[in-house]
């Protein structure tokens, strides 16, 4: 099974999926058959508390843009953990070298983490 | 073990998955109903079957006779997918899963576990991550400000708890030396990686509940902000849908906490004693021990903990949980180098970094919270004497300010 | 593993042209990551399993996850602007295209040659047999002769740090109020100790842009949201009021003479 696993051993995955996604698939048509159909325009407007729904703005409007910065720093810590999954894996055989060379990529990512931190770019409320 | 199921057990298998995930999703609704219920003194449902068991069942059928709404404006194509891309990958991420050892289907000696492959754990993330999509075109489709609310703080906050969760699996691969979850489980047969690798426990533990949604970080339906977060505008079976990729996914990050932390389906120590306790059908049985216990776990904390505010939330994300897991991974690391340098017993060393590290966290809670509490003191005192100087007390509305008011109702209508 | 590639190459490709063609742009997200997806099926079909997860981990969940972020907050109804904005944005996307033909007919020249030299391409089994597994090979490679691209790729990750700082992040200029600090605040205030009115109470809708009138049926203004407010949605019930406070006093002349009083 370690050397070349055979793409029998993804088959299963295949059959698994088509199971799920075809139940989920059943669902939704399946609940748009079973229920009742009165609908109305006050019904099948966006729900907002009794008021008129808030119209979506159109061609792009305000964002908050930290979310932005929360998906960034996500690639970058991501890409890091994926470095580091081969890195772990393989630890006994890199020895010694190979626990230098991740200290020094973690501190080199370290110092983009302290420089987001200092930077206040971790405060969600700023 | 060798998967090369014929195709005959492969259904078996795939079947047995999916209709025991369901069955889980039913039972922890009603569980999490029932003993929610009895720590705030209530008694839950208990009428359709016994103890109520039927009753997330009923409700899914009644979900399924509930008019299905798409809401004026929604993208429809988009908000028909939604549910389908969150529910599908919720069910796949169970492929790698052990249950138990090779036992006996049908006249085939097969492992109790759908399939293995070496990099199946990171298969799991990938798959998880592909469910967040749906969360976040839900939100998106539904044309619905608390909606697209809802699907970006989710999905911020699930990729936000993905980074500590993801850094707390390398201590484990660190030790195994593989990343495939049979492997994962024959590496603890002497010793569970709890035990080695406490630290890495506590922070998958806690990640594993902010990448679920779960309280008290359940901040996407924060009712009184959000109204119900992403599914606001979601009905009938698209709704039911979701709420059953939520408890597969439950489900699913207790499966991986038993795998990777808690020996998969091995048999607990003193009961490990016992010949047969590994073989078989019998392990199986300590595995759903050990996933109920954590889904309990579950329960309790939402019956328990308030929900916490986002912007916490997101410093204990990126604040402490990210740092700490980092320091822990370079701990182990040096702790194995040095295992694998000289003949040095490293385990001791380890569980007492472990505890200096925990011990660390402590303190430095207790401190923090100690000076919180100490400013607090201050500005209570200072606010006080504030208010003496100026007679000012924290009352509500003064009768006298009152009644003026309403002698003279036309006054305010100007205003 | 034929039937693979060929279900697997075309939904690839027809992710590719519907990126391309989709007129908005979430749509076109979603056919990238479509297209993304495929590749990973791809390579851990070549037996590039640790590749193709990480396609996902990545690409689908990471990378495409943050366009979603960008993309969400344009509306369900708009669709792109077909102005260009960059300039020489059609010389260099010929150019572009024109150097990736080079480079894929290189690659099945090269490929077409071996062949014609019986030179049988082998994949990535023998490679993988030899470390005994992919990741082990992977590791080898990346923690072993790349060893100088992958400490690189940690400075690649503090520019992507540094530029998402850059252009996402302000300094405040002001310090934001904390929550204990706010409540401090109303407390001090007698006017405010009790909470401000609720929109809705004792109104005739109980809607959130419907301000809430007080016991003495003045209109509550502070009740209402004050985003409603400054985007003049807000219901103004000036008028209903006053009608029916005339009624009322109309109906009850004991309350009439108080008021007059």
């Amino acid at each position: 099974m370690r050397g070349a696993p055979a793409v029998s051993a993804y088959l299963p995955i295949l059959v698994l999926g088509l199971v799920s996604f075809g139940f989920a698939v059943f669902s939704v048509v399946a609940g748009a058959l079973t229920g009742p159909k009165r609908y109305n325009r006050a019904r099948l407007a966006a729900y907002e508390c009794g008021i008129e729904p808030t119209p979506q703005p159109a061609g792009g409007g305000r964002f908050p843009v930290k979310y932005y910065l929360t998906a960034m720093l996500f690639i970058v810590f991501d890409i890091e953990i994926v470095f580091l999954y081969p890195w772990a894996v393989t630890f006994d055989r890199l020895a010694l070298f190979g626990l230098i060379e991740m200290v020094l990529f973690i501190a080199t990512v370290l110092v983009a983490y302290a420089y987001v931190w200092r930077r206040g770019g971790l405060e969600w409320d700023n | 073990m060798t998967f090369n199921d014929p195709f005959g057990i492969i259904v078996v298998k795939v079947l047995g998955i999916f209709v025991l995930l369901v069955l889980m999703t039913l039972f922890t609704i009603w569980a999490e109903r029932r003993v929610v219920s009895r720590m705030q003194h209530r008694i839950g449902p208990n009428r359709t079957g016994p103890q109520g068991l039927l009753q997330s069942l009923m409700d899914g059928i009644k979900l399924a006779l509930k008019e299905d709404i798409t809401p004026t404006g929604a993208h429809k194509a988009v908000f028909l997918l939604a549910p389908i891309i969150s529910t599908g990958p919720a069910f796949l991420a169970f492929a790698v899963i052990p249950f138990g050892p090779e036992v006996s289907m049908f006249g085939h000696t097969t492992p109790l576990q759908l399939t293995d492959f070496p990099v199946s754990v990171l298969y799991v993330l990938a798959v998880a991550s592909v469910g967040i999509y749906g969360i976040v075109l839900a939100g998106w489709s539904s044309n619905s400000t608390y909606s697209l609310l809802g699907g970006l703080r989710s999905s911020a906050q699930m990729i936000s708890y993905e980074i500590a969760m993801g850094l707390s699996f390398v201590a484990v691969f660190l030790y195994s030396g593989s990343m495939s979850t049979s492997q994962i489980i024959e590496k603890q047969t002497s010793v569970w990686f709890i035990l080695l690798l406490l630290p890495s426990f506590a922070i998958y533990a806690i990640s594993m509940v902010g990448e679920t949604n779960r309280a008290p970080f359940d901040l996407p339906e924060a009712e009184g902000e959000l109204v119900g977060g992403f599914h606001t505008e979601y009905s009938s079976l698209k709704f039911a849908l979701f709420f059953l990729a939520e408890y597969v996914n439950m489900v699913t990050v207790s499966a991986m906490a038993t795998t990777l932390f808690l020996g998969g389906w091995r048999a607990p120590w003193p009961l490990s004693t016992w010949a047969g306790a590994n073989t078989g059908w019998v392990p199986f049985v300590w595995w759903l021990c050990k996933v109920f216990a954590f889904l309990f776990v579950f329960i309790w904390l939402r019956g328990t903990l308030p929900r916490m505010r986002y912007d916490q939330f997101m410093r204990f994300g990126w604040k402490v949980l990210i740092p700490s897991s980092i320091c822990w991974l370079l701990i182990v690391a040096t702790a194995r180098a040095l295992r694998n340098n000289s003949t040095m017993d490293t385990r001791g060393l380890l569980v007492t970094a472990a505890v200096i590290l925990l011990v660390v966290v402590g303190i430095s809670a207790v401190v923090e919270r100690q000076r919180i509490a100490a400013t607090e003191r201050d500005e209570a005192e200072r606010g006080e004497r504030e208010a003496r100087s100026r007679r000012l007390f924290p009352t509500p509305h003064a009768p006298a300010a009152a009644s003026a008011a309403a002698l003279e109702p036309g006054e305010a209508h100007d205003a | 593993m034929i039937a693979v590639f060929w279900v697997c190459a075309v939904l690839s490709v027809a992710g590719g042209f519907g990126m391309v063609f989709s007129r908005k742009a979430v749509h076109s997200a979603l056919w990238l990551a479509l297209t993304m997806i495929n590749l990973a099926v791809l390579y851990v079909s070549q037996q590039a399993e640790f590749l193709g997860i990480v396609q996902v981990v990545v690409y689908t969940g990471a990378v495409m996850m943050l366009f979603l972020f960008v993309l969400m907050i344009v509306g369900v109804d708009s669709s792109d602007s077909l102005v260009e904005t960059i300039r020489g944005h059609r010389l260099a996307s010929v150019a572009a295209v024109l150097a990736l033909l080079v480079l894929v007919l290189t690659m099945i020249n090269q490929a077409t040659q071996s062949l014609a030299l019986n030179i049988v391409p082998t994949g990535l089994e023998g490679a993988n047999a030899d470390e005994g597994g992919n990741v082990q090979g992977i590791a080898k490679l990346l923690f072993g002769r790349y060893v100088f691209a992958f400490e690189v790729t940690s400075a690649l990750l503090i520019t992507a740090a540094l530029g998402a700082m850059v252009l996402a992040h302000r300094d405040r200029l002001t310090r934001v109020p904390g929550q204990e600090e706010l409540s401090r605040e109303r407390l001090a205030d007698p006017a405010t100790a009790a909470g401000l009115p609720a929109p809705g109470v004792y109104a005739r809708h109980n809607a959130v842009d419907t301000p809430a009138l007080l016991p003495d049926g003045s209109i509550a203004e502070n009740s209402l949201p004050g985003a409603l407010v400054l985007r003049g949605t807000t219901h103004d019930v000036r008028e209903e009021v006053a009608v029916t406070r005339a009624a009322e006093l109309a109906s009850d002349p004991k309350q009439a003479q108080e008021e007059q009083s």
